[in-house]
């Protein structure tokens, strides 16, 4: 028999974590498109709102929703536990395509593929194809490496900074290539390395960022999420109390998240593969494989800022590009962290 | 020289990353010594951030300020409601408090500056340097060279001391702690008592968030809390329930996390994890080897009245 307390406990609990789910569930009902057009889904396990690697996603989503008028939903995971469970939601839903937004989605998808052979799972820098299972793997080590050229020839101490979230293999390879960028132009430069074991900790990224500007890294390079936010401040404070720091942006097109103090970025055209992905898929294309997005397919690039031309000088600009068509003719190979078991696509 | 500034700027580190740290675990020890566990501190501090935020948006950092401890304070009236009005378990319900806030606040901050985020630069909290104390060598520029929740948290120290230890209030809010029968047989409100005092505990949470986007980093990002709200809720067990404690324990934490990221940036042989952990060992061993062993409010975690119906 249940009793009065208990019962009171439940109905409370229960009204709490419902509005919980109400909070962070951002299913788009708003979209016109009709219902048996095709439906897409994203799940990302942190907020879309970084203006980094989930915003991207995101905006991924809202071009196919646009552009091909697919049905889409997101939702945000919390939980590696919710993996499984929000991959077969949506597959029971009727959802033929499902992105899991981050590696840390492949071991679910693998789990889950067997389960629907209709539906078509995508993960984001994945590591392991299925039949209907599809890692998109990113060589942003290929822009990274062209910012660390340009890093290593902006730094007047010879001091380059990277702070990271947790080292992941992609966020690793990102790094390694960086580090060799910077050392290609200036092989004396020191590389400082910290992460804060959390990409939404934004006070510890700005601490880890100060620690090393204090240690006289002038120019840096990130790869968090939101924390990324406070990485720029710090940067910016380093500016404001007369030091001449930089920062670069990464993932995402950052240029215009920090315009004063960014000086360039490593970017993923998320959007643009994404959209390519679901058009793939549609045409029935999308199968088994790993798909690949570098230099190459004009999805990932180094895009200096604007607004601020010149800080970059123009020689090291002219070595950038040269470099950008030795990595596209396939002459200068960039380090990367292979994580992809049973390479079988060509790469694009 | 060049030592001596580093240590400097290390400690401002040290004070930067702890004042979050004291003023939480200072409300949320009131909170414990009246018998309630507040695991929803985490809920209180996320609103905090986004509320000092808003609020600073809106008319300057000091209504910030106010915003994120009046935003804090709601939330955790909320979990009060239910907690401390209704009985209901104390820890699902803290949970659900945090969960629902981390959600909140992001649903929020997405309508407001779009699903995708920008990064906001804020008005922040400029530092008043205290005349004198801030000439102290060393500690001087780190302690008292700083934004007004720091002073908060240092004069609340003693001010919560005396009402705790000298206090007929004091001795009420023990007492709901200890044995809430017995503090309701001597006529002490036990309900109102711990709903104040839950109250004040988020309102220090909800300072210590708005310290976080207002005073530290000038920015906000959802999910900034990261845990710093359970953070505090250790810290209290480390700094023993009292005051002092918690203070002393906060800024030992904060001195033991900007430790880490000086040397991290220090040296990239070891792999980073263990420089991650090295606030935690610190705290484990301050634990077993500070002062004996920590004892818990009686009540703790218990409703009140126990036997309803």
């Amino acid at each position: 028999m249940l009793t009065r307390k208990a019962l009171r406990s439940t109905i409370a609990a229960a009204a709490l974590l419902a509005t919980a789910a109400c909070g962070s569930d951002n299913t788009d009902r708003s979209s016109s498109n009709s219902a048996d057009a095709p439906s897409v889904a994203l799940l990302t396990s942190g907020p879309v709102s970084d203006a980094g690697w989930h915003a991207g996603a995101y905006e991924g989503l809202q071009l196919i929703r646009d552009s091909l008028r697919f049905r889409v939903s997101h939702q945000q995971t919390r939980t590696p536990a919710e993996f499984d469970e929000a991959f077969i939601s949506y597959a029971q839903a009727g959802y033929g395509l499902i992105f899991g937004h981050g590696f840390e989605y492949q071991d679910a998808a693998t789990r889950v593929g067997p389960q629907f052979p209709n539906v078509t799972f995508v993960v984001s820098s994945g590591s392991r194809p299925g039949p209907n299972v599809v890692p998109l793997v990113f060589h942003l080590n290929e822009a990274s490496y062209l910012a660390g050229m340009a890093a290593g020839a902006v730094t007047q101490s010879g001091i380059v900074g990277m702070v990271g979230g947790v080292e992941i293999p992609a966020a690793k390879g990102t790094f390694i290539a960086f580090e060799a960028g910077v050392k290609a132009v200036r092989s004396d430069a020191k590389l400082l390395e910290t992460h804060t074991g959390d990409w939404y900790d934004v006070s510890a990224a700005k601490e880890a960022t100060a620690a090393q500007l204090r240690q006289g890294a002038d120019i840096l390079i990130h790869n968090l999420d939101a924390a990324s936010f406070g990485f720029f401040q710090a940067v910016r404070e380093a500016r404001k109390a007369g030091g001449d720091a930089w920062a670069l942006g990464m993932n995402l097109d950052q240029n215009d998240v920090a315009p004063d103090v960014i000086v360039a970025s490593a970017m993923i055209d998320l959007p643009a593969v994404f959209l390519s992905t679901a058009e793939a898929w549609e045409k029935g294309t999308l199968r088994g494989v790993a798909r690949y997005a570098g230099l190459r397919a004009g999805v990932v690039d180094f895009v200096p800022n604007p607004a601020q031309e010149g800080v970059i000088p123009l020689d090291a600009l002219e070595r950038i590009d040269s470099a950008r068509e030795a990595i596209i003719a396939g002459t200068l190979e960039v380090p990367r962290i292979e994580f992809v078991e049973e390479e079988a696509a060509a790469d694009g | 020289m060049a030592d001596l500034s580093a240590l400097s700027s290390f400690l401002v580190a040290a004070v930067g990353l702890g004042v979050p740290l004291a003023l939480a675990a200072l409300g949320e020890m009131v909170t414990e010594r009246t018998g309630v566990i507040n695991i929803g501190l985490e809920g209180s501090v996320i609103w905090g951030a986004l509320g000092g935020a808003l609020g600073a948006l809106a008319a300057g950092p000091y209504a910030g300020l106010a915003c994120g401890v009046s935003t804090g304070a709601l939330a955790a009236l909320c979990f009060a409601l239910f907690a401390v009005r209704l009985g209901t378990d104390q820890i699902i319900t803290g949970t659900a408090v945090t969960i629902g806030s981390l959600g909140f606040t992001g649903a929020v901050f997405q309508s407001r500056f779009g699903a995708t985020g920008i990064a906001l630069e804020l008005p922040t909290v400029a530092a008043l340097e205290l005349p004198l104390l801030s000439e102290i060598p060393i500690l001087g520029p780190a302690l008292f060279n700083q934004a007004a929740p720091a002073y908060i948290a240092y004069l609340l120290a003693p001010l919560l001391a005396w009402l705790l230890f000298r206090t007929r209030w004091g001795l009420a809010v023990r007492a709901v702690g200890e044995s809430p029968d017995a503090a309701h047989a001597a006529g002490v409100p036990v309900i109102r008592t711990r709903l104040l005092a839950t109250v004040f505990g988020g309102a220090l949470a909800g300072l210590a968030g708005a310290h976080l986007s207002l005073v530290h980093t000038g920015t906000f990002a959802e999910n900034m809390s990261a845990g710093k709200g359970f953070i505090a809720i250790a810290v209290v067990v480390l700094g023993r329930w009292s005051p002092w404690g918690v203070v002393a324990a906060a800024l030992f934490f904060g001195a033991a996390e900007a430790l880490q990221f000086a040397l991290q940036a220090w040296d990239s042989e070891l792999p980073y994890p263990l420089f991650l952990a090295l606030p935690y060992l610190l705290s484990l061993a301050a634990l077993v080897g500070w002062f004996g062993r920590a004892r818990a409010p009686g009540g703790l975690g218990s409703p009140w009245p126990t036997a309803r119906r």
